[in-house]
């Protein structure tokens, strides 16, 4: 008799733990398919949802151009990681204006992204943050503050001493935020560092794609 | 409980924000303008009646002793669906909420109505309490936003109110505003539930317990 107990319990703690894992995982294929589901309805949307987002920034850091800098642009290899430059040209195909995504590690807040437009002298076309998460109402300035925006315009490494006033540039930091304008400033300045290095290279990759383009449309 | 007891419960007397105080988080995070705090809340009435109705449909069959973990993925589910067309199809609202959005899976009170309430009742009164709960939820979001967005922007809806030269009172962007703010907004709830004369009864029905004694009475 205790016997026959022990084993019916023993049955019916089996058949519990199995009612768990039988109930754990539908509930997990059904999440799992769930998700799936919403994926593929809505990978093509994110990527497009994206790349309008990336085209808005481009088209405001840019000259006017005759191109789509978004699909015209190179991949710059450098410490492992590449990096797209998006390029403007006129009617001849000569290029305008360079634009790629700076990285400012160093906000108050994690890492802010800065699109950069560069024209071939060297000199900045516009600037416009595309991700950040500083302050609302202090650092998120560099967003919102058109003026401060638009003083990046036609500078240069010469013309310019790249730092904010505090530390004797010619940047205004914001009221109650200062590392965030700091951090734009560094970043900017090493994009036009990097430009100023690998300008020649960048032009002749910019060149070498168009004759590539050109190439391409030959057969057609 | 019949339907409109449920939606005055979820919605008023038994506020997730002001007679819980749950889900301070995204509550805190993202109410610095009256439209961040609409489409939070929108986002999280998704979720909310997502996880409410499956809940209430699998109640008979999930184990006592997985239940939680099996509310949690359902939850973790709707939000990552509700995450990913936010993403594909209101891209700039996503990119404000930003993590807000994946955070809502542990806003404690969507799995609290889970438990105390859509495994225990019909797939419908789950339906109507997900929408009271999270429609009063929206409306916490939204009426702070709007006090901290005109407080702190002279403006509403992204409307400027007080012409160009408001001075932003930064205080109230920024998280201590959002506190202050809380506090004077639930200080005038509690004054208008004294006034009404309910207030025992709304803080009773937090509990799973008053809702039994309630419905045995």
């Amino acid at each position: 008799m205790e016997n026959n107990q022990a084993e019916n319990r023993k049955a019916k703690h089996t058949m519990e733990m199995l009612m768990m894992v039988i109930a754990l995982t539908l509930v997990t294929v059904i999440a799992a398919s769930l998700l799936g589901v919403t994926d593929m309805f809505t990978r093509e949307p994110i990527r497009q949802a994206q790349r309008a987002m990336l085209h808005r920034s481009l088209e405001q850091v840019l000259p006017a151009h005759v191109n789509s800098p978004i699909d015209d642009k190179l991949v710059w290899h450098a410490a492992g990681q590449n990096m797209p430059v998006y390029l403007a040209r006129d009617a001849r195909g000569q290029v305008t204006a360079f634009a790629w995504e700076a990285v400012a590690p160093d906000g108050y807040s994690g890492s802010i992204r800065i699109l950069i437009g560069i024209l071939p002298s060297g000199g900045i076309h516009a600037i416009r943050i595309t991700d950040h998460q500083e302050t609302p109402g202090l650092g998120d300035g560099i967003v919102h503050n058109k003026p401060w925006l638009d003083f990046f315009v036609g500078k240069t490494l010469d013309n310019t001493r790249w730092a904010v006033k505090k530390d004797g540039g010619n940047f205004d930091q914001f009221t109650g935020a200062t590392i965030t304008p700091r951090a734009v400033v560094k970043a900017v300045r090493k994009g036009l560092e990097f430009f100023k290095t690998n300008r020649t290279k960048l032009l002749k990759m910019a060149a070498h794609l168009d004759i590539q383009s050109e190439k391409g449309k030959l057969p057609s | 409980m019949n339907k409109t007891e449920i939606l005055a419960d979820g919605f008023w007397h038994n506020n997730t924000i002001f007679a819980q105080l749950l889900g301070m988080c995204p509550l805190l995070g993202v109410t610095t303008s009256a439209i961040n705090g609409f489409w939070m809340g929108a986002a999280t009435v998704l979720v909310l009646l997502g996880s409410n109705i499956v809940v209430s449909l699998i109640r008979g069959f999930i184990p006592k002793n997985v239940r939680i973990p099996a509310y949690i993925m359902v939850i973790a589910a709707f939000v990552t669906v509700v995450g990913m067309a936010m993403n594909a199809w209101m891209h700039d609202m996503y990119l404000i909420l930003g993590l807000f959005i994946p955070l809502i899976v542990v806003n404690c009170a969507i799995l609290g109505r889970a438990e105390a309430f859509a495994s225990k009742n019909s797939v419908l009164d789950s339906a109507t309490d997900a929408l009271a709960v999270g429609l009063g939820f929206t409306f916490a979001l939204m009426l702070l936003g709007s006090v901290r967005e005109i407080l702190g922007h002279g403006s509403f809806f992204g409307i400027s109110l007080f012409g160009e030269h408001y001075p932003d009172f930064l205080m109230f962007v920024l998280p201590p505003g959002a506190f202050i703010a809380l506090g004077f907004i639930i200080a005038g709830i509690n004054i208008i539930n004294r006034r009404v004369g309910r207030t025992s009864q709304s803080v009773a029905a937090c509990r799973p317990a008053a809702h039994t004694a309630q419905e045995q009475a």
